[in-house]
């Protein structure tokens, strides 16, 4: 396994770009499908939303050399629009301001938040098209670097798409939790999401790996790392068991039970999906294997 | 203009390494850092068997993935077909190494910006080759302009069918390698 020129810092920014921009398509959802019973799911959505990007954005901005030490280099950062890094500065420079505006607008925070709240549709409309271009781009990212075979995949953006959705939505419910100790019983309705996104993305991490097996023998190398290989452990235990079936039953549970269930399951199986996503973006960066050149 | 290109012949490589202590003093690079490499592999079954020494440095690739990726555009094709690097422009974000498929670039901690091999273009400017390929006691290197049917290395590949390595990778490197 050669070590990857990426680590932990790009590691966190991919989870938590992902979990930032699922959360804010959370807040829309619940804001403009079922406006009356879930109110506190918008907010505590919309609320974490910007913060969880941007924090992902400066671990992005820390992972750089001579870019941090000489911040002012970073204005050369959108000059190559052939590079998805230049893409990812345009997208992201433009997603936070809107997830914050929508963040003050739904919680009416000071004299932004009223003035915001009367464009509270066209920040869902402009905010969601930009949250998709958020946690698409992270997969995007990596899905064309031709140096690592099993990344280069159109699987990778609709894996990181789903699974962006499904840890935005346990962070806005993990909130909405801590926000109002109310909410619990309403959460239930939100547990179908997980059963969806959970399930959607069980399919297409399955297909990503299966596919990998036969595409390349480096693609098939990464792929063997994860399921059999030195980090199948991780994949397993983390990914799979934590990550996806446990929370997966725990929301089936959740939403059949409606509101009976435990507070500490509820945010237990948020927590576990929080745990699977970071895992899942962790193992995709270490599984990744470059050309046998010699 | 030129566009120049290395042919390596690996039969004659003894992997004496006196490429990179000469790409080190020429980039003034510490020891531990290294714009080239030495690979080494076993070929064949016993009792039929040899090593084989490769030596690997960017391929300067017509189509190069790091040139593509680089946000800043600090990774740049100069006339000469080199693919060079801007020091005042990199900011470090390691995309480029990422993209080689060959992971040919290191990472300059003192700079704080991602280098390669630069085909020691301030010698080859000035009429010389590069010192990877002046030092190198067998032999093993030839550097030239690839667009000269009547240039040395032009006529190696021609001669021994030399390639690129995987040049299924689609990137066209600008080393060819004259393997057995």
């Amino acid at each position: 396994m050669q070590e990857s020129a990426w680590g932990w810092l790009i590691i966190t920014y991919l989870f938590l770009a992902g979990a930032g921009s699922g959360a804010f398509l959370a807040a829309v959802a619940c804001d403009l499908l079922a406006p009356d019973w879930s109110k506190a799911l918008a907010k505590a959505g919309s609320l974490v939303s910007g913060p969880l990007v941007a924090i992902g954005t400066l671990c992005l901005v820390l992972d750089l050399e001579a870019g941090l030490w000489e911040p002012w280099r970073q204005i050369y950062l959108a000059n190559n629009l052939s590079s998805m890094i230049a893409w990812g500065v345009i997208v992201l420079s433009i997603f936070i301001p809107i997830a914050l505006l929508y963040a003050a607008a739904l919680n009416e925070i000071g004299f932004i938040g009223k003035f915001a709240n009367k464009y509270v549709r066209p920040l869902e409309i402009v905010g969601s098209l930009f949250a998709l271009g958020t946690a698409t781009y992270t997969g995007v990212l990596i899905a064309v670097v031709n140096g690592v075979p099993f990344w280069n995949t159109p699987l990778m953006p609709v894996l990181f798409l789903a699974s962006a959705i499904s840890t935005g939505l346990a962070a806005a419910m993990i909130v909405a939790a801590i926000i109002d100790v109310a909410t619990i019983k309403t959460l239930s309705n939100f547990a179908l999401g997980h059963v969806i996104f959970l399930s959607v993305e069980a399919l297409v991490l399955m297909l990503l790996v299966f596919m990998s097996l036969t595409r390349s023998t480096e693609a098939a190398y990464s792929a063997n790392l994860l399921i059999s290989g030195l980090l199948s452990p991780y994949f397993w235990g983390l990914v799979v068991i934590l990550g996806i079936v446990v929370p997966f039953f725990l929301s089936v549970i959740e939403y059949l039970e409606y509101g009976e269930m435990p507070k500490a399951l509820v945010v237990g199986a948020d927590i576990l999906v929080l745990i699977g996503g970071m895992s899942l973006r962790a193992l995709i960066v270490f599984s990744g294997t470059p050309p046998q050149i010699i | 203009m030129p566009r120049y290109g290395m042919a390596i012949d690996t039969t004659k490589c003894i992997g004496c390494h006196s490429c990179r202590v000469a790409c080190q003093n020429q980039n003034g690079l510490d020891y531990k850092e290294t714009f080239n490499w030495i690979k080494n592999r076993e070929r064949g079954v016993y009792p039929s068997f040899d090593k084989e020494y490769i030596p690997l440095q960017c391929n300067h690739c017509e189509n190069a993935p790091c040139q593509r990726v680089c946000p800043t555009g600090a990774t740049f094709t100069s006339k000469e077909g080199v693919v060079l690097v801007n020091p005042n422009t990199c900011v470090g974000c390691k995309y480029c190494m990422e993209a080689c498929p060959y992971k040919m670039r290191v990472v300059d901690h003192q700079l704080g910006i991602v280098e390669k091999c630069r085909f020691c273009i301030e010698l080859v400017r000035a009429g010389g080759t590069p010192a990877c390929v002046s030092t190198c006691p067998t032999q093993v290197r030839i550097f030239g302009d690839l667009n000269d049917p009547n240039s040395e290395i032009s006529k190696f590949i021609a001669q021994t069918g030399a390639l690129p390595l995987r040049p299924d990778l689609g990137t066209s490197p600008k080393i060819f390698y004259k393997r057995s």
